[in-house]
C-alpha cells in the first residue's frame, strides 16, 4: 500500500531536488495550515493559557478580573467526583460502544458486499441515512421511542407483557439508551467506509480460496478481515476518538442526567464551561481530554502493525 | 459524537480570545444601528407580540424599536457571547434568576441616577416582591420588574370529587391526604407530579415550612428545619408511590388524562392544559399552594434592564417607562398571559374575572424571589433536585446526601 522511494520514477525524483521550487509546495500548503493554525492549533494554544487561570463570566467582561491560579484548576479537577464521574462514564462508552460500532458495521457492511442488485444500493442508502440526520431530528424520535409513557418501545414490551422499563430515567439504563442512539447514528458512515474496502479486494484471492475448498467463514477471516485492517484501524481510531468525545446524544436527550448517569467528559466540560461560565476550570479538563486523546491514538498508531505484509 | 478534536475547547478559546479582543477596543458602541432603532431581546417566544406592544411606543416617540426573540434555551450562550464580545442589545428582558449573573458580568447600567425623570418607574408602582431595593443588586438598581409569574396548585376537581374530595387541599397534610385516596384508584394512578428538573418547587416548600435557602449573613444555607419538613414531604411523596419515578414523564398529559390530577405549576401551564383538552374547561382549576407554616410561593418572572454599553439609554428608558404604564401591561396580558408587574395593573378587575388569575395574583401577594445567587440555576437549583432525586429514585442515603450538598452550596454569596 504505501510508497516506497524505489516506486518513484527518476523523473520525479530529479525534480523534488530542484531548489527554485523550493517554496512552490509550502505556497499550496499554506492556506490549509494557515486554516489549521487559526482554528485548531490557535484555540489549543489559548485554551492551554486560559487553564491557569480563573476566567469566568466577570474576566469575559473585564480582562481585569482575570487571576493568574497557577495548575489550580488541575489540582481542583483531579479532586472533582463529578469530574471523575465523568471520565467514569467515558470510560464506559470507549469500552462498550467501540467495538459494538466496529462490529456492527463491519456485519453489515459483509452482508451489504454480497449483492449489486437495486434492492441492495437501496439497503446502502438506508443504512446511510441516520448518518446525515439533524441530531435534533435524531433527538425528537429518539426521546419519542424511548418515552416510558407512550413511547413505541415499552408499548412493543407491552405486547409481550413486560413491564414498561425506564429507558431514560434509570441511570444504568439511560447509558444504554444513549449509546444505543450513538451507535446507531455512527455505523452509517463506518459501514460505507467498509463497504468501499470491501469493494477494494481483488476476486481472484477469493475465487482462488473457493477453488482450495475453503468456506465462507474461512474466505472471511483468512483473507477479507486481513485485507481490510487498514480500514478497520481506520475506523477504530476515528471511532475512539468520536467515543472519547461524545456530546450529542446525551446532551440532547438526557442533558447528562439521569444525576449525571450519561454526563460524558465533553459534556461535564460543557456544562462547566457554558452553563457555570467557569472558563480556566473548563479550558484544564478539555486540555486533559486533548491528552487522552492524543495519547490514545498513538498508542493505537504503535500497536498497528506495517501494513504491507500481504 | 462529534468528531472534530478540541471541540470544546474551539468554543471556549474563541471567546476568551474575542474578550481579549475587545478588551483592547473601545468601550462604546452596542449593537445598536445607525438609524437610531433600539435593538430589544425579548425571551422565549413571545418576540411577534412584543413587536406588536412596542408599535404604540414608535408611534409615540418615533424611535424605532428592533425585537430579537431569544430562546430560553439559548439565553446563558447569548449572554457569555455578547459579554465576551462586548455588544449587546439597548434592552433585555431579564429573569429573575438570571439578573445575578448579569450583574456579576457588570453587563447592566445602573440605573439609580437615571430613574428619577421617569414617575412610572418608581419602584412602589410595582409590586413589593420585585420592587426596588427586592431586586437590586448590591445596592444598585439594574433594572426595573417587567412580568410576574408564580406557582400555584393545579388539580383535576372532576377526578377529585369522585374521589370524595370537594375542595383542593389548603395544607401539606391535606395533600398528601388526597394525593393518597388519589393514587389508590388503581394500578398507573397517582395522586401528584413532581417535576423532577422542577428546582423552585422544593425552595418554595421550604419557605412555606417556615426555612429558608439563606442565613442571616446573606449566604445560601439550605441547612434548617423548613428545609427537612421539605424533605419529608418530598421523600413521603415517592416513597408512598403517590408521584410517578420517570424522568420524562409528560405533565401536560398526566393532568389531561388524570394520572396525576393534582401538580404545582405556573400559569403556562393552564394556557397548555386549554391548548390541549379544551373539552376539560370546568373540570380543573388553580388554588393556592397548601399550606405548612404558611403558603408562601414563587415570584418569578422578567425584569428589564439596559445594557452597559448602550449608546441608545434616553430611548431605552422611555421604552421601560411606556413597558410599565397598567395600561401597556395589561394589554400585553391579553397578548401572551404574561401577568404585569405593576401594582395598579394587577389589581385591575379585568384581571379578576377570570378565577384562576385571581388565583395566581392572590399568591403574588404573598411570593419571593429566589435568593440572587450568580448562576442560582446550574451551581444551586440543578444540586437541590440532584440531591433529592437520588434520594427518592436511586435509594441514596438522605442524611450523608444532604450534607454533600450543604457543603457545595453553603457560603455562595447573595448578591
Amino acid at each position: 500500500m504505501a510508497l516506497t522511494t524505489s516506486a518513484i520514477p527518476p523523473r520525479m525524483k530529479k525534480r523534488r531536488s530542484v531548489t527554485s521550487a523550493g517554496a512552490t509546495p509550502y505556497l499550496f500548503l499554506s492556506p490549509a495550515m494557515l486554516l489549521l493554525c487559526a482554528f485548531g492549533l490557535l484555540p489549543i494554544l489559548v485554551a492551554a493559557f486560559v487553564s491557569f487561570t480563573d476566567l469566568n463570566i466577570k474576566g469575559l467582561a473585564n480582562w481585569s478580573n482575570v487571576q493568574f491560579i497557577g495548575i489550580d484548576n488541575y489540582t481542583t479537577l483531579f479532586t472533582d467526583a463529578a469530574f471523575w464521574s465523568a471520565m467514569g462514564n467515558t470510560a464506559i462508552f470507549v469500552v462498550f460502544g467501540v467495538p459494538v460500532i466496529i462490529g456492527v458495521s463491519l456485519a453489515v457492511a459483509l452482508m451489504l458486499n454480497y449483492s449489486q442488485t437495486r434492492f441492495f444500493r437501496f439497503l446502502r442508502a438506508f443504512y446511510f441515512i441516520p448518518a446525515i440526520t439533524a441530531i435534533v431530528a435524531v433527538a425528537l424520535i429518539w426521546g419519542y421511542l424511548y418515552n416510558t409513557q407512550f413511547g413505541l418501545l415499552n408499548y412493543l414490551l407491552s405486547l409481550v407483557n413486560i413491564p414498561p422499563l425506564q429507558w431514560l430515567s434509570d441511570p444504568t439504563l439511560a447509558k444504554f439508551s444513549v449509546a444505543l442512539v450513538a451507535v446507531w447514528r455512527a455505523t452509517g458512515l463506518n459501514i460505507i467506509i467498509f463497504l468501499a474496502a470491501l469493494q477494494g479486494i481483488p476476486r481472484d484471492y477469493l475465487e482462488a480460496a473457493e477453488l482450495d475448498g475453503a468456506n465462507s467463514w474461512k474466505r472471511i477471516t483468512r483473507i477479507i478481515l486481513p485485507l481490510m485492517r487498514f480500514a478497520i484501524f481506520f475506523v477504530t481510531v476515528t471511532t475512539v476518538i468520536s467515543w472519547l468525545q461524545f456530546f450529542d446524544e446525551p446532551f440532547v436527550l438526557t442533558e447528562g442526567g439521569p444525576l449525571g448517569a450519561t454526563t460524558s467528559i465533553s459534556l461535564f466540560l460543557f456544562l462547566e464551561g457554558f452553563r457555570l461560565n467557569q472558563f480556566g476550570y473548563a479550558s484544564a479538563g478539555s486540555l486533559v481530554l486533548f491528552v487522552i486523546i492524543i495519547v490514545a491514538t498513538l498508542v493505537q498508531l504503535k500497536l498497528r502493525k506495517a501494513d504491507d505484509e500481504y | 459524537m462529534k468528531r472534530l478534536t478540541g471541540s470544546i475547547v474551539a468554543p471556549v478559546a474563541v471567546l476568551a480570545l474575542a474578550a481579549g479582543l475587545t478588551a483592547c477596543s473601545s468601550d462604546g458602541g452596542g449593537s445598536s444601528e445607525e438609524g437610531g432603532a433600539i435593538t430589544v431581546w425579548i425571551m422565549g417566544d413571545t418576540g411577534t407580540a412584543f413587536e406588536e406592544l412596542a408599535a404604540g411606543y414608535t408611534e409615540k416617540t418615533g424611535t424605532d424599536v428592533n425585537v430579537e426573540a431569544i430562546p430560553w434555551a439559548n439565553l446563558n450562550d447569548k449572554i457569555t457571547t455578547s459579554i465576551a464580545s462586548g455588544s449587546g442589545p439597548d434592552v433585555i428582558q431579564i429573569g429573575l434568576s438570571v439578573l445575578p449573573t448579569l450583574a456579576d458580568a457588570e453587563a447592566l447600567l445602573p440605573l439609580d441616577d437615571l430613574l428619577g425623570d421617569y414617575p412610572a418607574l418608581a419602584a412602589e408602582n410595582f409590586a413589593d416582591a420585585v420592587a426596588g431595593e427586592a431586586t437590586q443588586i448590591g445596592g444598585q438598581t439594574l433594572s426595573v420588574p417587567w412580568v410576574a409569574d408564580t406557582r400555584v396548585l393545579f388539580y383535576r376537581s372532576d377526578v377529585l370529587a369522585e374521589a370524595g374530595f370537594d375542595a383542593p387541599p389548603a395544607t401539606w397534610d391535606e395533600l398528601t391526604e388526597t394525593a393518597t385516596a388519589l393514587a389508590a384508584r388503581g394500578d398507573g394512578q397517582y395522586g401528584y407530579y413532581i417535576p423532577q428538573w422542577d428546582s423552585s418547587l422544593p425552595v418554595v416548600w421550604t419557605w412555606a415550612a417556615g426555612g429558608d435557602a439563606v442565613d442571616a449573613e446573606g449566604n445560601v444555607d439550605f441547612d434548617n428545619d423548613g428545609f427537612e419538613d421539605m424533605v419529608d414531604l418530598y421523600t413521603g411523596l415517592y416513597a408512598d408511590g403517590l408521584v410517578p419515578t420517570n424522568s420524562d414523564f409528560d405533565q401536560v398529559q398526566g393532568f389531561v388524562t388524570g394520572i396525576t390530577p393534582m401538580l404545582v405549576s405556573g400559569p403556562y401551564l393552564a394556557k397548555s392544559i386549554e391548548d390541549a383538552a379544551p373539552e376539560l374547561d370546568g373540570k380543573w382549576a388553580a388554588a393556592p399552594m397548601p399550606k405548612n407554616v404558611d403558603n408562601t410561593s414563587l415570584f418569578a418572572g422578567s425584569n428589564l434592564g439596559i445594557w452597559h454599553n448602550s449608546s441608545k439609554v434616553d430611548e431605552s428608558l422611555a421604552l421601560l417607562d411606556y413597558l410599565a404604564d397598567p395600561e401597556i401591561q395589561l394589554d400585553w396580558y391579553d397578548k401572551v398571559n404574561e401577568l404585569p408587574t405593576n401594582k395598579s395593573a394587577l389589581a385591575d378587575p379585568r384581571l379578576a374575572e377570570d378565577p384562576n388569575v385571581a388565583v395566581y395574583v392572590e399568591t403574588l401577594e404573598n411570593a419571593r424571589v429566589v435568593p440572587l445567587v450568580p448562576n442560582w440555576d446550574s451551581a444551586v437549583g440543578q444540586k437541590l433536585t440532584d440531591a433529592l432525586n437520588a434520594i427518592v429514585l436511586t435509594g441514596a442515603d438522605r442524611q450523608s446526601t444532604l450534607d454533600a450538598f450543604f457543603a457545595e452550596t453553603d457560603g455562595l454569596a447573595v448578591q
